[in-house]
């Protein structure tokens, strides 16, 4: 049956995403649901203090009834919802883009069927899942409400994982169109992750700064924000999700009738004001005697990694400066609600490792966050040397003078290098940030947080060499991303729940501890790397002994 | 290192920077026993051959036989279940880092960064062996007729094929190991591809081309291995193997052709009358003589045979009514397989 079609073999293949996805983000929903009364809703006081909270964040998503569970996670999971936006934009970027690069849509396309049909089954299967995502995470929220008591429908979070889905598919129908231009699916999906930000930043604009919601009408996320269906009061707003709607209508159907019309395996070309001006063709290009990237493994890899680890650190630094910005500005609102929520103070001087009262305490919160965010980097980089190996990249390189074994570390070592560099970048624009806005932090912590996210850069990729020993490409990233889930839920809901010492234990985070406040633990530090070197250790003896994949 | 019995020349090791330490020693590529399985799949079932230094060996086999399996191995890229294999003395696995100084490797399926250049390909490799002849690349580049300043992505199959050969060239390596290199050549290409392997091996470079394609390995080779269904049934020089040949002989008399004449003789199989009544067709597997001796008694008008080629042989194994094929891959198989060059 699930082989009868293009629609039905795609929505196949993204069944381990569905189930991923859906359970992933409808778990998050719902622990935040059930646990809002507990968490911060318990008290008058509390819910005025995270009211008045909500409205110095109120860059995260307009909040409206934050007091409420459903105003509460609305306002909480804000854009950091638009996760879920990731995988549309993959799938867009590769559903047609990436058959061509194999050179799989050739065979496709001697099929007696269309182009335009292929193109509209294949993204017939994307929203079907998108869909499918929606339910999941409906489901799963009603579940959260209706242990809470919290009074939200079944109905309403249908709609919010429905226009979650909406908004979600508008990246993948971009990434879609955007792929008409490129020669590579990486190229699309980057240039959609950019926009995707960039939408998240001009629907952010309104909320900001007076008189821009004309800027922010054009960003598609401003149309997702109008539906709240997780407050009953609010509801949704048709309008705006029919809007959603349009976005993917127009973009899917430029991308359908581009792809209709291109020659298969090339790219639209762009106007010649769009295009990068030709280089002279120099004898040194044509043989790069004298380039540095090319002299070795480790340079090779290194070169590779430039562009993601430019951007990453763009996020993971501006990100941590930014947030210095935020909190030396919300001292007074943070107080209030500390002293008002037992519950949030104890979880936050839990994870953030100090005194709720003070500023080093909730960036060390966050802290955590950005650690996060440098595993995902890991993980996003080291994802490539599975595929290396499924594609038959790493036959030639090892049918030359180089042991596996050099060659496996030089990988490792040009990830490693990356990791460094995005953790001394974020010190730096960390240091800058606070110097800048006056807010004091200890230099010995704040150099022990960012430096300290290494380690566990580190491990992330230590595991994914090993993993990647015996696993495809597809179910190392797979595995190591729910390792990171797993990880962020033992450490964020952990303590909530009053899991056991031996429980957080099992969290990398928990590791990492708080440096911003208490320094770095030297012992917890040589676990994490210790467990690394192990890890790394297994994964090049494993890939010095195995048959290397054809 | 130990002196090889039967050892008939000198050549540096590679580990001596080929000036101080040399072995004795005749075979270049020395293959025991050698089993790979992939769990049930089909690999390589007990396979030994030797390749003298210098020869030029056509790996014959369909699909699937274990053609790339064996170079594979050879290449350490895959470990094996059993026996042994050596490339100019060394382990294949044990030192594969050291045998790979001496190689050059075209892989069958060739995928490489699609975002380099073919001329960052080439220097990247180059510089991985450790340093490439710049004048020598650039001739190859030339002689191929290869762009290198597109992107990989960018080149027809056949000029990633280029580059992959270039890539195997470019070191003169001692031993070449191609598989299937003429893949997505066009002909003028596959010509000047041939040429190359003939020059190298005329240099004393020692060739190991794998190929399903019988007439390129007549063209370039001077022995041929038969790997079927993963076991080796046949090694051989090419004229060892037409030997077992079954060629056509067809000759026009002026009056009715003799059809009785030749019947009896040994070498003759089949006879059989042409619709004009005059030309006779035989198939033979032996000496032509007795034939020419026995039309020599008629007036005859014409008298033209037919060489097989390696196609024929071929086809021969896997028909099951070859030398190997009729011992079922049994003792026949298992002696060809330890024909020592």
């Amino acid at each position: 049956m699930w082989f009868s079609n293009i629609y039905l073999k795609t929505l196949r293949d993204y069944r381990i995403a569905i189930l991923g996805w859906g359970l992933g983000l409808g778990l998050l929903l719902y622990v935040l649901l059930s646990s809002f009364t507990k968490l911060v809703g318990a008290t008058p006081a509390a819910k005025a203090a995270l009211v008045s909270l909500a409205g110095s964040y109120d860059w995260i998503a307009e909040p409206i009834q934050v007091a409420t569970p459903g105003g509460y996670a609305t306002w909480k999971y804000g854009f950091t919802i638009l996760v879920l936006a990731i995988w549309p934009l993959l799938v867009g970027a590769r559903t047609l883009r990436g058959e061509e690069e194999r050179g799989s849509m050739d065979a496709l396309l001697s099929l007696p069927q269309g182009r335009t049909r292929v193109a509209l089954e294949k993204l017939a299967a994307m929203w079907t899942a998108l869909l499918a995502m929606g339910l999941l995470i409906g489901l799963l929220g009603f579940a959260g409400s209706a242990s809470a008591n919290a009074g939200i429908g079944l109905g309403d979070t249908l709609l919010y994982g429905l226009n979650l889905a909406l908004i979600a598919g508008v990246f993948g129908g971009i990434a879609l169109l955007i792929s008409q231009f490129t020669q590579t699916p990486g190229a699309a999906a980057g240039a959609t992750g950019g926009l995707l930000v960039l939408a998240i930043i001009v629907d952010m604009l309104h909320r900001v700064f007076n008189g821009t919601e004309w800027l922010s009408r054009l960003s598609p996320v401003y149309y997702y924000n109008l539906s709240k269906p997780l407050i009953p009061s609010y509801g949704v707003n048709p309008g705006g999700m029919l809007v959603v709607v349009a976005f993917s209508l127009v973009t899917s159907g430029a991308a359908i009738w581009l792809f209709a019309r291109r020659d298969v395996g090339a790219a639209i070309a762009l106007p010649a004001w769009l295009r990068l001006p030709a280089r002279a063709m120099t004898p040194e290009r044509v043989l790069p005697v004298n380039d540095w990237s090319l002299r070795s493994i480790y340079a090779r890899s290194l070169s590779s990694a430039l562009v993601p680890t430019f951007w990453w650190t763009v996020v993971i630094a501006g990100f941590s400066g930014w947030l210095v910005e935020i909190v030396s500005q919300t001292e007074k609102n943070l107080s209030a609600l500390y002293t008002s929520s037992p519950t949030l103070s104890h979880l936050l001087s839990k994870v953030g490792g100090g005194d709720v009262t003070t500023n080093a305490t909730l960036l060390s919160f966050i802290f955590v966050i950005l650690a996060l965010l440098l595993m995902a980097f890991a993980v996003t980089q080291v994802s490539g040397w599975a595929a290396d190996e499924e594609n038959g990249r790493l036959e030639l390189p090892l049918t030359t003078p180089q042991s596996r074994l050099t060659v496996v570390l030089a990988r490792y070592g040009a990830l490693a290098t990356a990791t460094v560099v995005i953790g001394v970048l974020t010190l730096a624009v960390t240091a800058l940030a606070s110097a800048a806005t006056g807010l004091k932090l200890d230099g010995g912590n704040l150099a022990a947080a960012t430096l300290g996210m290494i380690p566990l850069g580190l491990l992330v990729a230590a595991l994914g060499y090993l993993f990647a020993g015996w696993l495809r490409a597809a179910v190392e990233t797979g595995l190591l991303s729910f390792l990171l889930v797993i990880w962020f839920f033992i450490t964020f809901i952990g303590p909530e729940l009053n899991w056991p010492d031996a429980t957080l234990r099992l969290s990398a985070l928990y590791y990492y501890g708080t440096p911003l406040v208490n320094g770095l633990s030297v012992g917890d530090t040589l676990i994490v790397l210790a467990v690394a070197v192990v890890a790394l250790g297994l994964a090049a003896f494993r890939f010095t002994r195995k048959d290397i994949a054809h | 290192m130990p002196m090889r019995k039967g050892a008939r020349r000198c050549f540096p090791t590679p580990e001596g920077g080929g000036l101080h330490v040399a072995i004795m020693m005749s075979a270049i590529i020395e293959v025991e026993h050698l089993t790979k399985r992939y769990g049930s799949a089909r690999g390589i079932t007990d396979v030994s051959f030797q390749v003298e230094e210098g020869a030029a060996l056509g790996f014959l086999g369909p699909n699937g036989a274990g053609k790339t399996t064996t170079i594979r191995l050879l290449m350490a890229l895959l470990r094996a279940d059993a026996g042994t294999a050596r490339i100019a003395g060394m382990d294949a696995w044990e030192q594969s880092v050291a045998i790979k100084r001496i190689i050059g490797y075209l892989p069958g399926e060739l995928s490489l960064d699609p975002g380099l250049t073919g001329g960052q390909i080439l220097e990247y490799f180059g510089h991985l062996r450790g340093g490439v002849d710049q004048a020598y690349l650039k001739q190859l580049i030339a002689r191929l007729e290869v762009d290198p300043t597109k992107k990989f992505r960018q080149y027809s199959s056949g000029n990633k094929r280029k580059i992959g050969i270039i890539q195997a060239f470019m070191c003169r390596p001692r031993v070449l190991f191609l598989d299937e290199p003429t893949n997505g050549l066009d002909p003028l290409n596959q010509q000047e591809f041939a040429r190359m392997v003939k020059e190298a091996n005329g240099e004393g470079r020692t060739v190991f081309l794998s190929s399903h394609i019988l007439t390129e390995v007549e063209q370039m080779c001077t022995r041929v291995a038969i790997i079927r269904e993963g076991q080796l049934v046949r090694v051989g020089g090419i004229a060892e193997l037409k030997d077992i040949k079954r060629y056509e002989v067809v000759i026009t008399f002026a009056a009715a052709a003799p059809t009785d004449a030749f019947k009896q003789i040994p070498s003759v199989e089949q006879v059989t009358a042409l619709a004009d009544g005059h030309t006779l067709r035989l198939e033979m597997t032996g000496e032509l003589d007795a034939v020419v001796k026995a039309a020599a008694q008629y007036s005859v008008v014409s008298l033209t045979t037919q060489e097989p080629s390696l196609e024929d042989i071929f086809l021969r194994y896997y028909e099951g009514d070859g030398l190997a094929a009729s011992t079922g891959a049994g003792s026949a198989a298992k002696e060809a397989s330890h024909v020592v060059q």
